[in-house]
């Protein structure tokens, strides 16, 4: 399978400078803030764009991947990861969230993928005798899938704190009282 | 692994193997018992290489499912990052706080 999906030097380069300008300005260094506010302005369309891109080819090798060739389950697996995305992105999102979004959904593909594999390794039966893989290797795969679970939940909560950034709002908490005794 | 040419003649089959990180040679004998535990070991060879083209190939697979996801989050990474410190936020024990002014 061709793996293909790399960003184009320009916009690696364009990268590493928002992350330099980024790391100058946290630090607190003098015009760092100005500087990374302007590379921003100018790199973020191109950038969201591109990485939308790789979203696009990333969820075509997933949801092929999950659906295993059968046509109805890509359909319907696609139709669920439009319904996440509109529901995730909500109303008029700006560029990053979009983007975020697509981590999100992207993300919980992922996961639901490698959870899906590894629950078929450990099942038991004649059925699997050929299709086990070693246990060095069900090693690994627990290894990405526990990574992109971390991954999962920190873009949840990125997408969050970007947006409680663009609302300009303190963060609001919710208090739910549950109780337990029977009458 | 292998054959070994004895100086009273005659050959003699061994395997080798690794025991608390030390090289071990077990030997296992001569003519027929030597030469049935040599095909069997070439056998074991060969399903362990199969098993390692399988797993080279399943890995290929799960990475080429697992890359562009990992590539879309460090963008988004570095985005969010960078748009993060640009609102005034600053990581402090790997969360992120607004920064006095």
């Amino acid at each position: 399978m061709s793996n293909k999906l790399e960003l184009s030097n320009e916009t690696k380069a364009k990268l590493r400078e928002l992350r330099i300008l980024s790391d100058k300005a946290e630090a607190g260094e003098k015009g760092a803030r100005r500087e990374l506010r302007r590379a921003i302005r100018n790199s973020t369309p191109e950038v969201v764009a591109k990485a939308s891109d790789i979203a696009r080819k990333g969820y075509k090798i997933l949801i092929g991947t999950a659906a295993g060739g059968d046509p109805m389950m890509e359909e319907a697996l696609s139709a669920r990861l439009d319904i996440m995305r509109a529901q995730i992105a909500g109303e008029d999102p700006t560029p990053l969230e979009t983007l975020l979004t697509e981590r999100v959904v992207s993300c919980w593909l992922l996961v639901q993928l490698l959870e899906a594999l590894t629950s078929a390794q450990l099942q038991t039966g004649e059925h699997m005798k050929d299709k086990r893989v070693p246990d060095s290797f069900l090693k690994v795969i627990l290894k990405w899938q526990e990574s992109a679970q971390r991954r999962y939940l920190s873009a949840i909560r990125e997408l969050a704190q970007v947006r409680k950034l663009q609302s300009g709002t303190r963060g609001i908490q919710y208090n739910t009282q549950i109780n337990l005794r029977s009458e | 692994m292998g054959w070994e040419n004895r100086e009273r003649g005659g050959r003699y089959y061994t395997r080798s193997r690794k025991v608390d990180g030390r090289v071990v040679r077990e030997y296992v004998g001569s003519g027929l018992i030597g030469e049935l535990a040599a095909r069997f070991d070439e056998a074991e060879r060969e399903k362990r290489k199969i098993e390692a083209a399988r797993v080279g190939l399943e890995r290929t697979h799960v990475e080429a499912f697992v890359a562009p996801v990992v590539e879309l989050c460090e963008v988004a990474e570095v985005l969010c990052h960078a748009t993060l410190v640009d609102g005034g936020y600053r990581r402090y024990q790997g969360k992120w706080r607004r920064k006095r002014e």
